[in-house]
């Protein structure tokens, strides 16, 4: 098997001479549900996971109302028609009967994935410090830190596992913050999702350590619907990261992940991500299409959830986190940076709700588009008639490098309140030629000086990323942007 | 086959009993038909259209829009909205030309101006050019409905080089007992090197639809100042669309004044297709009671080295609701952009409401594009100032509004122009008096 993988890696390499890193292929014998979506297949998909009876109800009532909805095509997108009946909607490891005890009893194979991914799951679990709750191909295979967790009372487990030890508090939130019949995306995750993680920090606890969930695509033609629950209790505080990386691949893989988060009163989420799926070679093939649904409910008072996301991967990207600001005084934050290079496409931004009074939001968005890449930021600001004193900044900037590459901004600005306040910007320019000129007199190749003018752009949003990500980020920018310029 | 959508049954019915104008060319006739079957096609625009999500269309339901108004009077008082500085005039009522109240003689040479119906019966193979809007028509159906049923306007031509320099007026007039709509199509055509100014107004009692449709062409180096005042009466519907070619440095700025009309909209559309050219769009609405009032800019950049400017100022009170949809493209070839787009709002009471959608669409990267969009009450510390130097409240609130306001008139070039719109504006605020 490993020599396989080395076999895929170098035929890979050598094919593309593509500067994705991590291009590489696991084959494990996945225990897969059959091509096509029907009842059956979320019966199926359900009787795997062993769900109670009130869950596989609520996933049959989401695919009726799918069946009624229609593909969304609002989006400056130009989406290939995606086959639903094609796909594959189910596929586990093949230890999914026999559970691994411990990390020894777990496939060598996925161990050398995480290790290529630098998923610190075994020595390096105490080094890095964070809790992860590893997805692969849909089943979480380990968690770690969980005990200490657990003596906190911080629930942080795969979403299966909820189901089983704490259905009343995924019951209770389940579908609360994004309906199952919220958009197209939505309804089709809510009716067929595989796994994902859940958090509940109790009432006045703040999580110790970064939580952090790696995502992986695996199986040919499987989709990945993760669906993620966090619920932050009364004052508490958490950190979640999520990351993820893809095999490289030639068919397109649909992603429709939906990601509900539940801030009570005085608590406070910060939600971090790094996506760099596969985003297609330089023709266009391939790459993952991430359709993603992700919403923040400020549920109490003084509340907050703040939203970082660094978007490089993915042929086309769909996704709008978003805050629903109902406690007086919460806040909602949502920095950005999406970068566009070769033929990615990416419809990107947020939403900010305000219904309670004096509540805050802050957007920052940083948009860079090179080769053909099309780059939107979509945003709306709704402040309705009881939002008093409430306030909103937006910010908007985008980099062109290159000349067949769009940059659009399309901010909604809806205002019910007159003592509310909103405020947005944007900016529309190029790297000047200036600041090319000064980085490489001083020795700096163009790809690094591009790099570092680039860093700088998005300096605002890749300062609010933990440290963990901030490096990985960086670096990320670099190697999107290789082979844009000179 | 095509569809044809249900809700237009009556234009198409009403269509048929059309009494077409005197001297209508056979070939304006087709286009009708054209423009009707796009129209038919189309339907009614509803919020599910992404230009129509801030119009709400509500206020038509039950008024008798298939009926034409009809010239009844003569005698009507204009007095209030003649621009006593203009050249030229012409007065539209209901639709139809009123020749004893408009002022044509004189003309320089090289200049055609006139109502629509004059020039078409004068240049019959010409009328194509005034229905030639059709790619702008998708957006806006009740151009093409307005192809189909219009019965007069104005055109105004002028010969390369020819420059006027006073400005020129059109008043649009409406007055009806019972609803009914005039369908005004327009035509400004300006040779290379040539300038001029133009004024309209709409005003009118009643509550009458306004459908105007304007095509503007402008030549190499051609320059038009155009300037809107929009006081149709508070029952009324405003529909304007203009569609403005621009060419090789050519000028084209416009300002509308919105106070009147229970629902208004105002779209226009700007292709720059000549290199240097300067786009300036211009606007403010001041909006109370339960008026809806929707301004819908595009300004398409094909050619490279051009500038734009948009700066657009809101005022909703009471109950109104105000919306802005502008958006910038800037097309491959069209390096060197520069363009700036701002929309700035006063919302001032509890139930009124403002939606604004700046919008950049942009696939050329040597641009310096920007936006900007703004919603707030009244300046606390600035209403503060002025009534510790004892302004009473209504009086500040008021004088802040006229500051707000002005400085988008203060865009416009012509200073009796800008008088005239700080003079209706002033009209405006002293009916505010809470």
């Amino acid at each position: 098997m490993s020599g396989a993988t080395a076999e895929t890696l170098d035929a890979v390499q050598s094919a593309s001479g593509d500067s994705y890193k991590y291009g590489f292929f696991t084959d494990i014998e996945a225990e897969t549900a059959p091509p096509g979506l029907n009842e059956d297949t979320i019966r199926f998909i359900s009787a795997k996971k062993e769900e109670p009876q009130w869950l596989l109800d609520w996933r049959l009532e989401a695919y009726r109302v799918w069946l009624k909805m229609a593909e969304p095509h609002w989006a400056k997108l130009k989406v290939a028609p995606i086959d639903y009946q094609g796909a594959t909607y189910y596929s586990a490891p093949k230890q999914d009967k026999d559970r691994p005890k411990s990390l020894d009893e777990i496939d060598p194979e996925l161990l050398k994935t995480y290790e290529k991914l630098g998923i610190p799951l075994r020595e390096r679990e105490a080094l890095a410090g964070i809790a992860v709750d590893a997805v692969f191909d849909s089943v979480s295979v380990a968690t770690t830190f969980k005990g200490k967790l657990g003596e906190m009372g911080i629930i942080f487990c795969s979403f299966g596992e909820a189901v089983r030890e704490h259905p009343e508090l995924v019951r209770k939130y389940l579908g609360t913050v994004v309906p199952q019949g919220d958009n197209f995306f939505a309804a089709l995750n809510s009716a067929v999702f595989s796994d994902g993680s859940f958090v509940y920090v109790p009432e006045g606890v703040r999580c110790p350590m970064e939580l952090s969930t790696y995502f992986r695509i695996n199986a040919a033609n499987t989709g990945q619907f993760e669906r993620t629950l966090l619920i932050a209790d009364k004052g508490a505080y958490v950190s979640y990261l999520e990351g993820c990386t893809a095999p490289q691949r030639d068919e397109n893989q649909l992603h429709a992940a939906v990601v509900e988060l539940v801030a009570l009163e005085g608590a406070q989420i910060k939600y971090s991500t790094v996506q760099n799926w596969y985003p297609g070679d330089a023709e266009g093939r391939g790459g993952i299409y991430n359709f993603v649904t992700k919403r923040g409910i400020c549920k109490g008072d003084n509340s907050k959830i703040s939203w970082t996301q660094v978007e490089t991967g993915s042929a086309i990207t769909w996704k709008y986190p978003s805050c629903i600001l109902e406690g007086d005084n919460s806040v909602g934050e949502f920095y950005s940076v999406a970068i566009t290079n070769n033929l990615q496409q990416a419809d990107t931004g947020t939403k900010m709700i305000h219904i309670g009074k004096n509540t805050r939001s802050t957007i920052i968005s940083k948009g860079i588009s090179a080769g053909r890449g099309q780059n939107t930021y979509r945003g709306l600001v709704r402040m309705l008639p009881k939002a008093k004193n409430s306030r909103n900044f937006t910010q908007c900037d985008s980099l062109l490098v290159g000349d067949k590459c769009g940059a659009h901004t399309v901010p909604y600005v809806e205002i019910r309140n007159p003592s509310a306040r909103a405020e947005h910007e944007a900016t529309t320019s190029k790297v000047s030629d200036d600041q090319m000129f000064y980085c490489q007199q001083r020795g700096l190749s163009k790809e690094d000086a591009l790099a570092l003018i680039v860093n700088g752009f998005c300096k605002e949003v890749l300062k609010e990323l933990p440290m963990e990500f901030a490096v990985e980020a960086q670096k990320l920018l670099a190697v999107s942007l290789e082979g844009s310029v000179g | 086959m095509t569809v044809t959508k249900p809700e237009t049954a009556p234009w198409l019915a009403a269509f048929k009993s059309r009494v077409p104008l005197a001297h209508e060319p056979a070939a304006l006739t087709l286009r009708r038909e054209t423009s009707l079957n796009r129209f038919a096609e189309l339907g009614l625009p509803t919020r599910r259209d992404e230009d129509w999500r801030y119009t709400d269309l509500r206020p038509l339901d039950g008024k008798n829009l298939t009926a034409h108004l009809s010239k009844i009077s003569e005698d009507i008082d204009i007095n209030s909205y003649v621009l006593e500085d203009s050249a030229h005039r012409i007065v539209l009522f209901n639709g139809h030309w009123v020749e004893s109240l408009s002022k044509l003689d004189k003309l320089p040479s090289g200049v055609w101006f006139g109502p629509s119906s004059n020039w078409l019966k004068d240049f019959p193979d010409l009328n194509m050019e005034i229905l030639e809007t059709s790619e702008f028509e998708g957006r806006q159906p009740f151009t093409s409905l307005n192809g189909a049923f219009f019965s007069d306007g104005f055109v105004l031509t002028l010969d390369p080089g020819v420059v006027l320099n006073r400005p020129i007026q059109i008043l649009h007039v409406g007055q009806t007992g019972k609803s009914g709509a005039q369908h005004l199509r327009n035509l400004v055509r300006l040779g290379s090197g040539a300038q001029a100014t133009l004024v309209e107004s709409f005003s009118g009692e009643g509550d009458y639809w306004t459908n105007a449709a304007t095509s503007i062409h402008l030549a190499e180096s051609a320059t038009l100042h155009h300037v809107r005042l929009q006081d149709e009466a508070l029952e009324a519907i405003h529909f304007a669309s203009v569609r403005a070619t621009l060419g090789v440095r050519s000028k084209y700025d416009t300002f509308t004044l919105t106070l009147g009309a229970r629902l208004s909209r105002h779209d226009i559309a700007a292709s720059i297709e000549g290199e240097g050219a300067h786009c300036a769009l211009g606007g403010a609405f001041l909006l109370r009671g339960q008026q809806d009032a929707t301004t819908v800019t595009l300004v398409d950049h094909a050619a490279p080295g051009c500038e734009t400017r948009e700066l657009y100022k809101g005022v909703v009170d009471e109950r109104s609701h105000g919306a802005f949809l502008g958006k910038i493209a800037v097309r491959p070839d069209a390096q060197k952009t520069d363009a700036h787009q701002l929309s700035r709002n006063l919302l001032l009471s509890p139930r009124a409401s403002v939606d604004t959608k700046p919008e950049l669409e942009i696939y050329a990267d040597d641009v310096k594009c920007s936006h900007g969009a703004t919603v707030g009450d009244l300046d606390e510390a600035a209403l503060f100032y002025l009534r510790a130097r004892g302004i009473p409240e209504d009086e500040a609130r008021r004088m802040l509004i006229y500051a707000f306001t002005a400085e988008a008139i203060e865009t416009v070039g012509n200073m009796a122009l800008r008088a005239y719109l700080h003079g209706h504006l002033e009209r405006w605020l002293a009916k505010s008096g809470k």
